[in-house]
């Protein structure tokens, strides 16, 4: 090997009908370096990737890898050049053992009966689990993956790689579905990875874990490499501008504004899950106009299920929602929607969207029935065309074929503004956004940050629910923490710290209900 | 003989076919392929293989068992052969796999109904709608078949039993211990997990609705050979949806759905044996025939909440969608 590189892409164009996903980029990767892909959604970094893992050929340019040009046309080719990927949606299958999943294609023979030629599934097991020791990546080579959470089936995915003795590692935005802890463990482990020699290309928007372990980065912008960039020497505030192509600002501006009558009442809600298991224990609560109520905790903690509630996804155990001193707690779906609640769910993709729908329709989900969308029964295309027009000008949702566009073939970030721009567009008096954030990159959440201070700025109430603790300190007037169920501690967010509210998500902040605010 | 040993011997001639069906069946909807075409394929195997059968037995002695076991040689190709229909049409031209199985069903009966006249008129020189073949001959294996009780299931067999059972295990073995089976049974969970591991999913898919052919083909032509005695259209009576309850009941999985075929087999020769103890007229056994549906839809009530259905089943594999 004669090049200090391991993989070089040169000059790659790759066109899409309708868009240049990448023109003319070229990248150098070191072999023992973690190299980050910084960019937007949509920049581009996710198809360049699968262009160096064999799922599309670049329309021009070269690839070389150990200094040796190859055509990678299949991910098998790039298997055998020892390249492996962890996708963002994991690849596994649910109702195999996770051994099965990682030797899937290249299992280790053995006989049945002693002469018909088998899987040998014990030496499997016993590779796995001495692969995972070695690299520190902790599962249980005989669990099913339909039994084990998020962070585990990564691990699973990374150990794939590692079977199929890949040295250069592709992780696309890796993070984008982990909890804070999880994170720290999987920076960990990459690092880990790379003083074991291996070459890491990491997917992120997230500017802080880029800092944090990556040795080099390059920034993509629509498509371009904007610049390739010492991380240590150079400041996330510049990475951000860089990929945004504009200045960010970190912290959210917001005014002082007082509340208004009360609009959102929670009154002793409890609500089991299918399981009869109480997942959410006697919680209280109000949202005033004008204010943004934030409940923070950890994933899994009830708080997803309390929006659900609010929402008439799932049904009231005992207690009552009132809207404006109204109980709805017997309304259906609908009611609920006209009475002005609006709701951005949690999994944009199963319950925002209609994803083999095109924008049009999935624009006017909420409204199709109303008297201009809709005459006697018959739809009202023109009006429907314009109405998913103007969202789409006002919220700038990026899209291919405008009101044609088919959902599932858009970008995660704009699928999430086409969501955002249809439920405020109802002119409800609630708004409820679940995770509002997850999985977008820094320039979408700054918009989505403004829009949700804008909602509260034009009197209505907001209930945000984030897994994001910057996020709540950021946004909300009124802080609630939930742990198992309860609502531990319910303040003014002034009065709270950072930390505080990370010791009551814990679970192991002071019992100390004395300075309840109702 | 007594009856118990009569209800054993008749409900195992029936229930054996019945599972190697069954287990085509799973093959296909293990690999993601949903096929309600089993129908078809069983009565178009029996089509090919008793044709088979009159053409060789043409040159051969009366009582030669030659033409027999060429007839299932080809029952199993005319299936595989006729599944290939359903395989393009589901994993090539990614058409909707019930309406593809349906039609499958529909012209299988149409077509044999339509070929055994026309080859009976032009080449037997005879007008009739069906190919007589008579009942296969059928022995007792020593010793065994003594056994008081027990014995029965050893006792007047149909050499298809034998050749089933075999054929049953290697599907199973096929299926549950080789890299074959682990990639056909990922298949119809996460295709896209398979293709990721460089494994080719519309190959596997292919190759999983011809096995539900040749299978079917076989258990077509058992079903000629025993129960009906010829061909004709009177094959189509509803085996092949049978064995796609058998395997629903069974969760998919090999073992489970030979115990859903066994209870149709039993219910059913234990039908008829009640029946004719009873010394009732014969229009009565032709309700017994509904024995084994009835008991499906007594099942279904118990089992609804308990299904296990491949998760990618019936969804055409495609690759470039997110």
């Amino acid at each position: 090997m004669d090049s200090e590189y391991i993989v070089e892409m040169r000059n790659i164009t790759k066109r899409f009908p309708g868009i240049v996903a990448n023109s003319d980029v070229t990248i150098r990767i070191k072999k023992g370096e973690i190299y980050a892909l910084l960019g937007e959604n949509g920049a581009g970094k996710s198809t360049l990737m699968s262009i160096l893992f064999g799922m599309y050929e670049p329309d021009e340019g070269e690839i070389l890898i150990r200094g040796k040009r190859e055509k990678i046309n299949s991910p098998s080719r790039a298997t055998e050049l020892n390249i492996g990927m962890v996708h963002q949606h994991f690849k596994l299958v649910s109702n195999y053992t996770i051994t099965e999943n990682i030797i899937m294609g290249q299992e280790p023979r053995g006989r049945f009966l002693g002469f018909l030629p088998c899987i040998d599934i014990k030496r499997a097991d016993r590779e796995i689990a001495d692969l995972s020791r070695k690299y520190n990546l902790e599962v249980t080579p005989t669990d099913i993956i339909s039994d084990i959470n998020v962070s585990t089936r990564q691990r699973v995915e990374i150990l794939k790689m590692l079977y199929r003795d890949a040295e250069i590692l592709i992780f696309d935005e890796p993070t984008a579905v982990l909890t804070p802890q999880e994170i720290d463990a999987l920076l960990d482990i990459i690092s880990g990875l790379r003083d074991s020699g291996k070459t890491i290309i990491l997917i992120s928007h997230k500017l802080d874990e880029i800092k944090r372990i990556a040795d080099r980065c390059a920034i993509l912008r629509r498509g371009r490499l904007i610049a390739v960039l010492d991380v240590k020497s150079t400041d996330t505030k510049e990475m951000a501008n860089l990929m945004v192509g504009r200045e960010v600002s970190f912290r959210t501006e917001k005014k002082e504004t007082g509340f208004g009558e009360t609009v959102l009442e929670i009154d002793k809600l409890t609500i089991h899950n299918s399981d009869e298991f109480p997942v959410v224990r006697n919680v209280s609560f109000k949202i005033r106009e004008g204010e943004i109520l934030a409940i923070a905790g950890v994933s899994g903690n009830g708080q997803v299920e309390i929006a659900h509630a609010i929402a008439g996804l799932m049904k009231v155990h005992s207690g009552d929602i009132r809207l404006y001193g109204k109980s709805i707690r017997n309304m259906s779906i609908r009611e609920r929607t006209e009475a002005g609640i609006a709701y951005i769910p949690e999994d944009r993709q199963e319950m925002g969207l209609v994803l083999d729908f095109n924008l049009k329709d999935n624009l006017a989900l909420k409204r199709y029935y109303r008297d201009s969308f809709a005459r006697k029964g018959i739809r009202n295309n023109t009006y429907l065309d314009e109405c998913g027009r103007s969202i789409i000008d006002k919220y700038d949702v990026r899209c291919a074929a405008s009101t044609e566009t088919i959902v599932r073939s858009m970008s995660g970030g704009n699928q999430q503004k086409a969501i955002i721009g249809r439920e405020i567009e109802l002119g409800g008096v609630l708004t409820i956004f679940v995770q509002p954030t997850r999985g977008l990159d820094i320039g979408a959440i700054e918009r989505v940050h403004k829009q949700i201070i804008e909602e509260r700025d034009k009197g209505k109430a907001v209930l945000l629910i984030s897994l994001e603790l910057d996020e709540v300190m950021n946004l909300a007037d009124t802080i609630a923490v939930i742990y198992s169920g309860e609502i531990d501690r319910i303040a003014p967010a002034k009065e709270l710290t950072t930390r505080e509210v990370g010791e009551y998500m814990m679970g192991v902040g002071v019992h100390d209900k004395a300075g309840e605010v109702v | 003989m007594n009856n118990l040993s009569t209800v054993i011997i008749n409900g195992m001639s029936f229930a054996l076919p019945l599972f190697i069906m069954a287990i085509g069946g799973i093959y296909s909807e293990r690999s993601g392929v949903t096929n309600l075409a089993l129908e078809g394929l069983q009565g178009f195997g029996a089509f090919t293989g008793a044709l088979a059968a009159y053409v060789i037995g043409m040159h051969l002695e009366a009582d030669s068992m030659v033409p027999t076991y060429f007839a299932m040689l080809f029952a199993i190709l005319g299936g595989m052969l006729f599944s290939l229909l359903h395989a393009v049409l589901c994993n090539y031209f990614k058409a909707d796999m019930v309406i593809s199985g349906v039609v499958i069903n529909i012209l299988a009966m149409a077509m044999t109904a339509f070929l055994t006249k026309t080859i009976n008129k032009n080449i037997f020189g005879a007008a009739s709608d069906k190919f007589v073949l008579g009942v296969m001959r059928r022995f007792d294996i020593p010793l065994i078949s003594r056994i008081p009780v027990l014995g029965a299931f050893f006792t007047n067999l149909y050499p298809f039993e034998i050749i089933i059972a075999i054929l049953a295990f290697a599907a199973w073995y096929l299926l549950y211990k080789t890299p074959f089976g682990l990639h056909l049974r990922a298949a119809g969970d996460n295709p896209a997990a398979v293709d990721a591991a460089g494994i080719n999913v519309i190959r596997i898919r292919y190759l999983a609705v011809m096995m539900s052919g040749a299978l079917s083909g076989l258990a077509g032509i058992c079903f000629a050979y025993s129960i009906s005695a010829k061909f004709s259209s009177d094959i189509y009576v509803g085996y092949g949806y049978l064995a796609i309850a058998a395997l629903i009941f069974g969760g998919w999985k090999i073992i489970p759905t030979l115990g859903a075929c066994l209870i149709f087999g039993f219910a059913r020769s234990a039908g008829y044996q009640i029946v004719q103890q009873l010394g009732l007229p014969s229009s009565y056994s032709d309700l017994v025939m509904v024995l084994p549906y009835v008991l499906t839809l007594v099942l279904l009530v118990f089992l609804a909440h308990n299904s296990q259905a491949p998760r990618a089943l019936g969804e055409a594999y495609d690759k470039s969608k997110r």
